[in-house]
């Protein structure tokens, strides 16, 4: 039995004019100690998906099961195996130690005391937060505020977990710290994971398999490795001189998947990276910018990311489509 | 359950500022109306006075610590946390009820003993208490129907957000005014049309006032028991029906909840 199961799940929000299409038809299957990425641009539909797989928001289309339980008709099942957190809510009373949070919280599953004291002080211990349990929750940094909301969603050992941007506004060695327990908690006590972010560098670190998502839709699903090898040749880099926006005309060129830009001020130039389908391809983007007047400063090829994967999906990167859906 | 209602206490006793709003904002009212009652020569109204002081925290304490609270939670995220896990919302709520009102006794004791002071020391007659027993239970009775309508105002908080909590507002000085926390708001002595007093009587917290004053400011050698006896009835059944409305009403918005995409508040 998969731990997380979706058919066809879709939702839809009233709004003033037409309705929003949050989630179109997502159909996935996760295995047990699967720490399973969704990885999407803002407003892709991520947090949509966690809230109704964890409960908290019906489908408006499809089925989703938890551990085999209807998320829509059985919650209170779903419910006692689950648990999640968001890293964009700082969850606890601010008033109270960290320590005594967590015992709360832990009551709420009817986890006798002592054991969930003994929890507590494990998920502390891995997590480096033992010697902070005694700080009151609105005296700890974000960093250990968000260790703790970490440690409160594994604190009634639930099968499926749940996770929205759980490293968001982290420092790179809190962020890493989180990411190896959670890799932990996966591989040593089974549980499945789900991990919904647009941090590319932490699905592809820690996420055993990725669903690629757009608009609502999943576009792409695999390992990590098996959606890089899906691009075949690396990606063309370059750094064009002097910086500008817009490189529409990259597009049009036969081979060519899509690119992303950055300007760097500092030194008078623009990265693009193009990702494409063979090595003429890469030629004629070349030459594309060449014969717009601009000055190739230095190019190479390189192994694709993640990102480059979604560029090659819809022919923006994350920012551009972030840019467009704002726009 | 009791989990919630120790977060409760910790909350309440854990921040300083907050215990001397709660017990100095009963304390002067009621020494506000204890003056206006003095000064007025209606000398066995003082007692109303300490009495109006001693519900005013509790009153204040369902109004802002329950259904506030509540919205608190939702906008701190604790409400997904709530949900996602098997406790009952009915459950968490009862705790915090429990809590509030262990968390008052401070502050209504305060009152109490301030009251007393100032009768004693102006040699005002004391009241005589025909029956403690019939104060006991009136004031129970009191506090589960007036914590039970504070359960399923904080239901409203699954489906509303700030359109509650103006509700809440609203609520708080028209109602500390026609339950007559200070003065008899429904009978003879009433300043109020009967129109006015029938809405009023409608809120556990009228009905209990004025059997708290039966109970507390007996005629000697009255039965108080029997006195209070047709509203202790009336307060009991008040609680079971807000038991189970509220109980309906937060399985009801919980749906409504998932529904409309309410339950969780959208930080943009
Ligand atoms: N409660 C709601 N009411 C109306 N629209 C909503 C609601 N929740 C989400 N949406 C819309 O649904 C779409 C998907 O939002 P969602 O929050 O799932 O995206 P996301 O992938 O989590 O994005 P982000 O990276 O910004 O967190 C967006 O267009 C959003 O505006
Ligand atoms: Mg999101």
């Amino acid at each position: 039995m998969p731990s997380v199961e979706a058919s066809g799940l879709r939702r839809e929000f009233k709004a003033k004019d037409a309705p929003v299409v949050a989630l179109d038809g997502v159909t996935l299957k996760v295995g047990q100690g699967e720490v399973f990425g969704v990885l999407g641009p803002n407003g892709a539909g991520k947090t949509t998906m966690i809230r109704i797989l964890s409960t908290l928001l019906l489908p408006t289309g499809g089925w989703a099961k938890v551990m085999g339980h209807d998320v829509e008709h059985e919650p209170e099942k779903v419910r006692k195996v689950i648990n999640m957190a968001s890293g964009a809510e700082k969850a606890g009373y601010d008033f109270i130690s960290a320590k005594r949070n967590l015992w709360f919280f832990s009551q709420l599953y009817g986890i006798p005391s002592e054991k969930a004291e003994k929890k507590i002080a494990e998920l502390s211990e891995t997590l480096g937060l033992t010697k902070y349990l005694d700080r009151k929750f609105y005296a700890l940094s974000t960093g250990y505020r968000q260790r703790a909301t970490i440690a409160r969603a594994f604190v009634n050992d639930p099968r499926v977990v749940f996770l929205d941007e759980p490293t968001i506004g982290l420092d790179v060695m809190t962020a890493r710290s989180i990411r190896e327990f959670l890799q932990g908690e996966a591989r040593r006590n089974g549980r499945t994971i789900i991990l919904a972010s647009h941090n590319m560098a932490e699905v592809d670190a820690i996420c055993d398999r990725v669903a690629i998502i757009d608009k609502g839709r999943i576009l792409a699903e695999g390992t990590p490795e098996e959606l890089k090898r899906s691009l075949g040749v690396p990606a063309l880099v370059m750094e064009v001189s002097p910086p500008r926006e817009g490189f529409e005309t990259l597009s049009r060129i036969a081979g060519v998947k899509g690119f992303t830009s950055s300007t760097e001020e500092e030194r008078g130039l623009c990265t693009v990276q193009v990702v494409v389908e063979n090595d003429a391809a890469a030629r004629a983007a070349e030459d594309a910018i060449r014969s717009e007047g601009l000055k190739v400063v230095a190019s190479w090829r390189k192994q694709a990311t993640l990102e480059e994967v979604f560029v090659a999906l819809v022919g923006q990167g994350f920012k551009e489509r972030e840019e467009e859906g704002a726009g | 359950m009791k989990a919630r209602a120790l977060v409760r206490l910790w909350s309440i006793f854990g921040e300083p500022l907050w215990i001397v709003v709660s017990m100095g904002f009963p304390v002067l009212s009621s020494l506000a109306f204890f003056l206006l009652y003095y000064s007025m020569g209606a000398v066995s109204y003082v007692g109303f006075a300490v009495l109006g002081g001693v519900m005013v925290s509790f009153w204040g304490n369902v109004l802002w610590s329950m259904a506030s609270q509540f919205n608190w939670d939702k906008q701190e995220g604790l409400f997904e946390i709530y949900l996602t896990s098997p406790a009952s919302i009915s459950a968490i709520l009862i705790g915090m009820s429990v809590g509030g009102i262990i968390g008052t006794l401070p502050s209504a004791a305060i009152v109490t003993a301030f009251g007393w002071t100032l009768i004693s020391v102006l040699q005002l007659p004391v009241p005589v208490v025909g029956s403690w027993l019939a104060v006991a239970l009136t004031f129970a009775l009191t506090l589960a129907s007036l914590y039970a309508m504070g359960m399923t105002l904080s239901s409203l908080y699954l489906v509303y957000g700030r359109e509650a909590e103006s509700m809440n507002n609203v609520l708080q000085e028209p109602v500390s005014l026609l339950s007559g926390m200070y003065f008899p708001s429904v009978g003879t002595f009433s300043p109020f049309p009967s129109a006015v007093q029938i809405v009023a009587s409608l809120i556990p917290l009228t009905i209990g006032m004025n059997a708290l004053r039966l109970a507390l400011f007996s005629t000697p050698g009255a039965d108080t028991l029997a006195l209070v006896f047709p509203s202790l009835a009336i307060l009991a059944a008040m609680a079971v029906v807000f038991m189970a409305v509220s109980a309906y009403s937060l399985k009801a918005l919980e749906y409504k909840g998932r529904k409309d995409g309410t339950i969780s508040v959208r930080i943009r």
